[in-house]
């Protein structure tokens, strides 16, 4: 079972958890990540993602099933925010459940790397230095790349 | 010379700000996403520039491609500067 939900809104991670759980029935492990908007020592006000509508939610759902039958994962949601965002708001929430635990752990870590650098969204900082796009770091294809081995 | 091939052209991220969305008709000549890319580029050289920066994607039908992919009539190709979520 899948849900992908791209919100133009705010939403409360923890609020998600607990439906999530009701959502994933009889299992034995739930993991999840939660991201936020950094405030950078207050340099960005405002992050503002924009996505390609209707490719980003076709491509996060085609990762999200290959992320389930690869980790053997039986529930899992991705809610990822579009639009502007203050410091400290939530930008995604990733978690899935597996009768073990290893499974939820790396399909978690998987999508995540998957969401930074491969889907389609793009990110801007707006703040006392003016709009600035952002784009992967190095890390983010260092991480994505740990999944082709 | 035109083609009476209609295509709409998307650009995402940083191209937004120097490429426009339109609907029109394919050039005369231009097959794939890399020659419609270029021909783009030569009306417009901050887009050309923007086009040719590594990382970036195209996208026909909200499928990703290559370079060589071909661009047919009612085809929706999105030009996207490299990918930032989370």
């Amino acid at each position: 079972m899948q849900q992908v939900v791209i919100s133009k809104i705010p939403f409360e991670p923890s609020v998600l958890a607990n439906d999530f759980r009701d959502f994933a029935g009889d299992i034995g492990a739930i993991t999840s990540f939660a991201g936020y908007v950094r405030g950078e020592s207050g340099r960005v006000n405002t992050l503002r993602l924009t996505h390609y509508e209707g490719m980003t939610e076709a491509e996060i759902e085609r990762m999200v099933k290959t992320a389930m039958a690869r980790f053997n994962v039986t529930a899992c949601h991705v809610t990822h925010r579009i639009g502007d965002m203050a410091a400290g708001e939530a930008i995604v929430f990733v978690t899935a459940a597996s009768a073990h635990r290893r499974g939820a752990f790396e399909a978690v870590d998987f999508l995540m790397d998957y969401l930074k650098s491969e889907a389609p969204f793009w990110k801007q900082e707006i703040g006392t230095d003016g709009a600035k796009w952002i784009e992967p770091r190095s890390n983010d294809k260092r991480d994505i790349a740990r999944w082709s081995k | 010379m035109l083609s009476r091939i209609m295509i709409r052209i998307l650009f995402f991220g940083k191209l937004a700000d120097v490429g426009q969305a339109l609907t029109c008709e394919l050039p005369a000549g231009v097959k794939t996403v890399q020659e419609l890319a270029a021909w783009l580029g030569s009306n417009n050289p901050m887009l050309a520039k923007g086009l040719g920066q590594k990382g970036g994607r195209i996208a026909v039908n909200q499928n990703m491609v290559v370079g060589d992919h071909p661009v047919e009539d009612g085809d929706e190709i999105a030009f996207m500067s490299p990918l930032s979520g989370g």
